[in-house]
C-alpha cells in the first residue's frame, strides 16, 4: 500500500499562536481516516494547513504528499494536484452562479495538470450527472455559490464540488456538522463513491454518526496540537462513550 | 467669465443654420453661457469636477461623419435602433424640439441650450407598451482636437405606457472632444420606464449628462448607469489626481434629478462605475420626493481600479408633506489597487416627519477567506479575485432586464480584470441552466 500523505513533527501557527505541536500522521492511498478531538485541538488548522492556507504558517516539520514536499504547492497548485478540503463554513458567492464556478475550477485544474478544457456540453452532463446523486435540485446550478442555502445545503455543496472535482485526497473538516440523517446520509453516500485504491480521506468529526456510514479504517484522537491515541473503529465508540477527558489527562 | 472665442464664432455659425423662430432663445441661452461660464471646483456640487479649463479652450462644431463607422459590434438584435453621430440623425431627420430646463449650473445648462441638436423624441402613448427594446447610439467620432456637440433627448410616456430604453455613449477612437447629452424624461400616471444607460466614451472626452425625469402617480422609473470607461492606453499615471488636470484625459460628469412627483410613485436607481487611468468620474445623483408614498430604491457599487478618481453623491430629499415616503441607498465600494480614489456620499434631507429613510455607504477591499475558497478548488488567484469582483458588481448588473446587453457588459467587465473568465448566458446567475 503506498503512502499518499506523510507528516512529521507539523508545527503550525496563526495569528503568532501555535496550535500544531508536533503532529505525526500517515495516510495510505485507499484508506479513510477519522480524526476526532476536542474543541481547539488544531483540527481545523490541519485541514486549513493540508490545503495551503497562507495565514496558517508551518513553524517546523513537513508535510509530503505524493512524495512531494506539500510547502513547494500553492493552494491552487494543490487542488490540481488532487488535493480537496470540505470546508466546515462554505462561502458564499452571490451572483457567480455554481456553474461558473465549477467551470472555472475544473477547467483551472486540467491546465495546472496540461489536460485539454471540457467542452460546454462534456462538462454540464459531467455536473449534472453528479447533482442528480447528490439528490439536488438542477436549479441549483444556476443559483450563486452557496447564496442563501441553508447550511446542510452547503454541505452537500461541498461534496458535489468534491465529485465533479475527483481528488486524490479528501479533507473534510465537519463536512458532518449541521446535517439532518437524510442529508447525512447522501453526504457518507457521496463520501463512499469516491473511496477507491487510489484515494484517502481525512474525515475530521466530532462524532460517531458519520463513521457509521463512512467506515474508517483508523481513527484518531488530536489534542492539544498533537494525535494522542491512534486506533481501529472501535477507538471512535470509546470516545463517544467516554469523552476526552481520559485522553487529555494522557497528553 | 472668460471663454474663448472659438465658441461665440461656433455660435454664429451654428445659428445661421436655424430656423428664425429658435434663434431668439438660443442666443439667450448663448449670453447665459457667456456670462456664467462652466461650473468651478468653487462650488459646491462641483467640488471635484472642474470644467472651466474647457471654456478656456479652442472648441469647434463637430462636423457630420464622413462615413458610417461600422457599429456592428455594438448592435443588440432584439432592439429597435437610432443612431446619432456627433449629435446629428443617421437614420432621419430628427423633428425640432422644446430646450430641455437643466439645473446642474446655469452657464453649462445654457451652453447645452445653445447648441442643443434634436435626439430621441419619443413619445409612448397611453397604455402602450413598447414590444422590442429601444436602442440610442449616440456616437461620438471627433478628427480634430476640441470638436463639440450638444444632444437633447425628450422621452414621454403616457398614463400606462411601458418602455424599455438603452441609452449608449460610444466613442470612437480620435481626437480630444467635448459634449453634452440631456434627457428629459416625464412618466404619466402608471407609466413604467426602465432606462440602461451605457457610458463608452472614447479616451480624451469631456462629456457632461443631464438626466432630468419627472414620475407621476404610481408611475415607476427604474434606472442602470453603468460608467465603467476604461482608458484603453492602460498607463496609469501616478500621482495624478484630477485626470481633467491632464491633456488627453477622460472627464465623464452626469447629474441625475428624478423627482417622485405625484403619489405612489417609484424610482429605482442602480450604478456600477470604476474608473482607471487617466479617467475622472463623477456622478451625482439626487431623488426629490415632492409627494406622499412616495419610494425610492438607490444600490451603487463602485471600483477603484487603479490611480484614478471617482466620486458618487447620492442626495435623497424628502420634502414638507411627502409622509409615508419610504427610501434606501446603499453605496459599496472595492478598492481594488493603490491610488485608487472613491469618493462617496450619502445625503438626506428631510422635511417631513413621518417618513422612512435608510442609507448606509461602505469601502473594503476583497474577502481573504473567499479568495481562499475559490484557490482551494483549483481556481488561481486572479482569477478567483475576478470572480468575486464579479460577484460584487452583479448586484447591479443582473439589474439589468436585456440579457444579451447585460452578457456582453459581464464580458467586458471580466476582460478587464485580464482573467479570462468563461462567461455564457448558461453561467450567468439567474439564467436557466
Amino acid at each position: 500500500m503506498s503512502q499518499l500523505l506523510q507528516i512529521e513533527n507539523l508545527h503550525a501557527e496563526v495569528a503568532g499562536k501555535e496550535i500544531l505541536k508536533g503532529l505525526d500522521l500517515v495516510v495510505n492511498a485507499g484508506e479513510v481516516h477519522a480524526i476526532m478531538g476536542p474543541n481547539g485541538a488544531g483540527k481545523s488548522t490541519l485541514s486549513k494547513v493540508l490545503a495551503g492556507a497562507e495565514d496558517y504558517v508551518v513553524t517546523a516539520g513537513t508535510i509530503r504528499y505524493q512524495g512531494r514536499d506539500l510547502a513547494e504547492l500553492s493552494a491552487e497548485q494543490r487542488a490540481a494536484h488532487g488535493i480537496f478540503m470540505g470546508f466546515q463554513y462554505p462561502v458564499e458567492i452571490p451572483g457567480v452562479s455554481n456553474m461558473m464556478f465549477l467551470k472555472a475550477a475544473l477547467n483551472a485544474q486540467r491546465k495546472e495538470r496540461g489536460e485539454p478544457e471540457l467542452d460546454a456540453g462534456d462538462f454540464l452532463a459531467w455536473v449534472r450527472h453528479r447533482v442528480k446523486q447528490m439528490k439536488m435540485d438542477p436549479a441549483m446550478l444556476s443559483r450563486g455559490v452557496n447564496q442563501g442555502f441553508s447550511g446542510g445545503e452547503k454541505k452537500r455543496n461541498e461534496i458535489l464540488q468534491m465529485l465533479v472535482l475527483e481528488p486524490r485526497l479528501m479533507v473534510l473538516d465537519e463536512t458532518d456538522s449541521g446535517l439532518d440523517i437524510d442529508a447525512l446520509k447522501i453526504v457518507a453516500d457521496g463520501i463512499n463513491a469516491m473511496r477507491s485504491p487510489e484515494r484517502a480521506t481525512i474525515l475530521v468529526t466530532h462524532y460517531q454518526r458519520l463513521l457509521d456510514h463512512v467506515q474508517p479504517d483508523a481513527v484518531h484522537v488530536l489534542a492539544a496540537g498533537r494525535i494522542v491515541k491512534s486506533g481501529g473503529p472501535d477507538l471512535a465508540r470509546e470516545l463517544e462513550e467516554k469523552g476526552y477527558g481520559w485522553l487529555q489527562q494522557a497528553a | 467669465m472668460t471663454i474663448h472665442a472659438s465658441y461665440g464664432e461656433a455660435f454664429e455659425r451654428f445659428a445661421a443654420a436655424l430656423p428664425a423662430a429658435e434663434r431668439a432663445a438660443r442666443a439667450a441661452a448663448f449670453d447665459t453661457f457667456a456670462q456664467r461660464g462652466l461650473p468651478d471646483d468653487g462650488i459646491e456640487r462641483w467640488h471635484y469636477t472642474n470644467l472651466q479649463p474647457f471654456a478656456a479652450q479652442p472648441v469647434q462644431l463637430a462636423p457630420a461623419a464622413a462615413g458610417t463607422p461600422d457599429l456592428s459590434a455594438w448592435r443588440l438584435e432584439d432592439c429597435d435602433e437610432h443612431v446619432w453621430i456627433n449629435g446629428r440623425a443617421l437614420n432621419a431627420a430628427a423633428a425640432p424640439a422644446p430646450l430641455p430646463s437643466l439645473d446642474a449650473h446655469a452657464g453649462l445648462a445654457g451652453l447645452h441650450r445653445a447648441f442643443a441638436t434634436p435626439g430621441l423624441q419619443l413619445t409612448v402613448p397611453r397604455d402602450v407598451r413598447l414590444d422590442r427594446p429601444l436602442h440610442v447610439l449616440s456616437v461620438s467620432d471627433a478628427r480634430e482636437a476640441g470638436e463639440m456637440f450638444h444632444l437633447a433627448h425628450r422621452i414621454r410616456l403616457e398614463r400606462g405606457a411601458q418602455a424599455l430604453l438603452i441609452v449608449q455613449n460610444l466613442g470612437l477612437p480620435g481626437a480630444t472632444r467635448f459634449s453634452t447629452q440631456s434627457l428629459s424624461i416625464e412618466l404619466a400616471e402608471g407609466a413604467q420606464l426602465t432606462l440602461v444607460r451605457v457610458q463608452d466614451e472614447a479616451r480624451g472626452t469631456t462629456h457632461w449628462l443631464q438626466t432630468t425625469a419627472e414620475v407621476g402617480h404610481d408611475a415607476r422609473l427604474d434606472v442602470v448607469n453603468v460608467d465603467l470607461p476604461y482608458d484603453e492606453s492602460g498607463d496609469p499615471i501616478p500621482g495624478e489626481a484630477t485626470a481633467a488636470k491632464a491633456s488627453g484625459g477622460t472627464l465623464i460628469r452626469s447629474d441625475w434629478r428624478v423627482k417622485l412627483a405625484a403619489p405612489g410613485a417609484h424610482a429605482e436607481l442602480s450604478g456600477l462605475f470604476g474608473a482607471d487611468g487617466r479617467v475622472h468620474l463623477d456622478n451625482q445623483y439626487e431623488i426629490d420626493h415632492a409627494a406622499p408614498h412616495g419610494t425610492s430604491r438607490q444600490w451603487f457599487r463602485g471600483l477603484g481600479f487603479g490611480p484614478s478618481r471617482a466620486i458618487l453623491n447620492g442626495r435623497v430629499v424628502v420634502q414638507r408633506g411627502a409622509q409615508k415616503t419610504d427610501s434606501e441607498q446603499r453605496i459599496a465600494n472595492l478598492m481594488l489597487a493603490k491610488g485608487a480614489e472613491i469618493d462617496a456620499k450619502p445625503e438626506l434631507e428631510i422635511y417631513a416627519d413621518d417618513v422612512k429613510c435608510a442609507h448606509g455607504a461602505s469601502c473594503g477591499q476583497l474577502d481573504d477567506a473567499a479568495v481562499f475558497y475559490l484557490r482551494s478548488r483549483g481556481v488561481p488567484e486572479a482569477q478567483a479575485r475576478a470572480l468575486l469582483i464579479y460577484s460584487f458588481i452583479n448586484d447591479v448588473l443582473a439589474r439589468v432586464p436585456h440579457v444579451a446587453l447585460r452578457l456582453r457588459l459581464a464580458r467586458r467587465i471580466t476582460a478587464r480584470l485580464g482573467a479570462g473568465l468563461d462567461l455564457s448566458e448558461a453561467t450567468l446567475s439567474g439564467a436557466a441552466a
